[in-house]
Formats: structure tokens, sequence, C-alpha cells
């Protein structure tokens, strides 16, 4: 049986209060990874691992693969990442493969510095919604 | 090694330390971590932390503090000898029974400015409790 | 003060956990700092402890290729304290390992001599990094400086030699 959106938030709440150190109160849809919960490098690695084992079932394991969640090493690829900004190569690959990002106020800047701004609450637990109907 | 990990207090007020600890090849333990490659052991960078809030521990009584729990502490950028490291603890309130919560940053001092991020996070401090 | 904060290895499931022991005592500098007049092992160094138990583990996983480096205390919780005369046991098993890093996780207990009985003090959940692949512009030495001689020397005193050739365990 598939499972409902509020569980997947309390799900998604519960990884990154463990992974981040933060209160729930704070864990709102809206707020971002890094500049509002405080996420740093390692952290990704951490809130991967906590999704995986929190929504991982004895039928169902739920396995996240490098780059799927987070792009990671994309953004060395030289065709996507042009003087510090994304290339329109660069956006449709981001799209594509980060369906669970709203990218509508970055595509405006596509200053790379700023892409860990488009990582919210939300982006997870879209990202969770979609794997699990997948 | 004397075991102090705290070397200069820069401000210190109710709720909040600025202080420094100087790396150096001195420390001998440094030739076990790494040789070859001598840095500040992380769990050192947590240690001065916590003797840091002590300072901070000890204008409101006496008292021994020891660590309770560490939370979400991450590390970054790695210090090394002629490097220091600038530790900035502040108080976060009352925590379950007689413990104090506490928020720490941590940078490098690189050329006399303070630089990347070594280590953040949050612990709490309690009384000692043996068995 | 040499950087071993593990005496001997008591356990070892390749890829999965190992347990290890420290003694604590009186002989020990720091102690004697921590604090003047009532010695008490430092939580920092347990934790330091668990993470050598828990990085030995991680790079014997890993053939000791790759540089292990302790990244995140996710949580860590010490409950009760360690005097002189007490022994320290770290028990710690890995949760996750992928090419970016590890995740593990595992208790603290303490003993007494004068009862022998193993209690839990403690709780925690660590990350650690492989750093040659997420250090970009900072130049590492070639060897793997992170598992040298002291460590060697632990494995080889506690009869795991073996796992120093380089092999990889699956998981």
């Amino acid at each position: 049986m598939p499972m409902a959106r509020p569980e997947i938030e309390s799900g998604v709440r519960e990884v990154l209060c463990d992974a981040l150190g933060v209160d729930a109160d704070d864990v709102v849809p809206a707020a971002r990874i890094k500049s509002d919960l405080g996420a740093e490098s390692i952290d990704y690695l951490d809130i991967m691992f906590r999704l995986e084992k929190r929504f991982t079932t004895p039928d169902r394991p739920f396995k996240i693969a490098q780059g799927e969640l987070f792009p990671e090493n994309m953004l060395s690829d030289p065709t996507l990442v042009e003087n510090g900004k994304v290339t329109d190569k660069g956006m449709t690959v981001l799209k594509e493969r980060m369906p669970h990002v709203d990218f509508s106020t970055f595509e405006k800047d596509r200053n790379v510095a700023n892409l860990s701004e488009t990582f919210t609450v939300k982006s997870l637990i879209e990202f969770v919604e979609r794997k699990l109907k997948a | 090694m004397h075991f102090a990990l705290i070397d200069t207090v820069l401000e210190l007020d109710d709720s909040r330390v600025l202080a420094v600890k100087n790396v150096t090849r001195a420390e001998e333990y440094l030739g076990d971590h790494f040789p070859g490659f001598p840095v500040l052991p992380g769990v050192f960078m947590l240690e001065a932390l916590v003797q840091a809030s002590r300072r901070l521990l000890e204008r409101s009584g006496r008292g021994e503090w020891v660590l309770g729990e560490v939370r979400a502490l991450r590390y970054g950028s790695f210090v090394r000898p002629g490097e220091a490291l600038r530790v900035e603890v502040t108080a976060e309130g009352d925590g379950e029974g007689a413990s104090r919560s506490f928020k720490g940053v941590a940078s490098v001092i690189r050329g006399g400015a303070a630089a990347e991020t070594a280590v953040s996070g949050r612990f709490t401090m309690r009384p000692p409790r043996v068995g | 003060m040499r950087w071993m904060w593990i005496d001997a290895v008591t356990a070892f499931e390749p890829g999965h956990r190992m347990v290890a022991v420290k003694n604590v005592s009186l002989a020990e500098d720091h102690l004697h700092q921590h604090f003047p007049g009532r010695p008490i092992m430092p939580g920092s160094l347990m934790i330091e402890g668990f993470a050598q138990t828990a990085g030995i583990l991680v790079g014997a996983t890993e053939g000791f290729r790759e540089k292990v480096i302790l990244a995140k205390i996710a949580r860590a919780t010490i409950e009760q304290d360690v005097v002189p005369g007490q022994c320290i046991r770290y028990d710690a098993s890995i949760e996750r390992i992928d090419s970016a890093g590890a995740s593990t996780r595992g208790t603290i207990e303490r003993m007494d001599h004068r009862d022998g009985a193993w209690v839990r003090i403690g709780e925690v959940e660590m990350m650690f990094s492989h750093i040659d692949q997420n250090r970009a512009g900072v130049a590492f030495p070639e060897e793997n400086f992170v598992f040298g001689e002291n460590f060697r020397a632990i494995l080889q005193a506690s009869g795991l030699d073996r796992f120093l050739a380089k092999e990889p365990h699956g998981r």
C-alpha cells in the first residue's frame, strides 16, 4: 500500500532532525536544507543514508544512487557549468535528473554558488514520494 | 601532554565565549595524528569547545562539568601546526536535569585571519556521574 | 601522550562489527588535569576510542586502501563517567558504506574490577569520509597515513594481522 504524504513528511522531518540536530518546528516545507537548516557537506551523505533506512521496507529496499538526490558530480562537468553559471544544457540536465526540485527561481540567475538554495524540505518530500510511487 | 585545549580567551560574557587554541608541532600526539600529515584531532576540537563552555559555566557557579551529549557535530577544514583554532561557544539554555546546552563553531586561523569552519555542532554539559 | 585510544581488539566480524577495549589508569598524565584530585576519563577521548574502533572496522572493510577520517558525530551520549581502574569497551557496527564515506553506530560500556560486570554508559552514531574522494585541492601523502604503525601493532597483538593484507571484504 503506498505511503500517504503526511507519513512521508513525518519521516523526512525525523531524518532531518536526527541528521542536522534541528528542532521539528524548524523543519517546514519551505525551509532550505543549507541556509535555513545548516546542512554541511557530510550532512548530505547522512541525509541520504537516513532516508534509505527510514523508507526501506522488508519487501522493498529504498536505495538512493549517487547523484539521484543531490546534484554532486554534475557540477564539475564543463558542458553543464561555465564561468560559475549553469548552461542551458546544464538546466535541462538538472530538471531531468532532479524532478523533485523547483528550479524556477534559480533559473533566472543560474549562479552555481546558489544552487544549494534550491534544496528545501519540500524537495526531499517530493523525492521520497516520487521514488515510492515508481 | 597538558590537557589544556584553550590558550587565550578573547571575549567572555554570560552567554558567549570566544577563545583560541594554537596548534604547534611541540604537541607530541601530532606525531601519531597522522604520521607525515599532522592535524589537530577532531575530538580535540570538540574538547576545545567543551573547555570553552566551562568558562561560561564558571560564571554562574562552582562545580565540575563534563561532556554529556553531542549532536550533529560536523568537521570541515583541517587545522595544522602553525595555524590556530578560533572557538566560539554560545549558551543555548538548560537541558534535562542539571544539564546545559551549547552551540559551538570553530574556524581555522591561517595567516592571522579566520578562514573555513573546522567544526560546528551542539553539545550538552552535565555534572560527573561516577559509579 | 600517544594518540592511541584503544588497547586491544576483542571481536571482529569483517565488514560488520568490531569490539575494542581501553583500560583507564592513573599512569595517564592527562587524567591528573581532568580534574586535579578527581581523575575522570574525558568524554571526548571516549568518543575518540569509539572512532578508532569504528574507523579500523571501516578501513579493514576496504583493505585499508581508503584514508578514513572522522567527518561527523551525528550523536553521542555519555550517561556515566569512567575513572582510573575501570575498563571501557567500544562496540561498533557499520550501518552503510559507499564510495563517499561510511556511517557507523554502537555503544560504550564500562567495567569495574570490583564486580566485573559490563554496564552500558553511552551510545554513538558517527560518520567517516573517504578523504581522497572528497577533498578536491588538498594534496595528501600517497601512503595511507591514517592507519599507521600503532594500528598495525594493535591488530597484530589482537591476532588480526591477516586483515592487514589489502583484501577488501564484501558487504
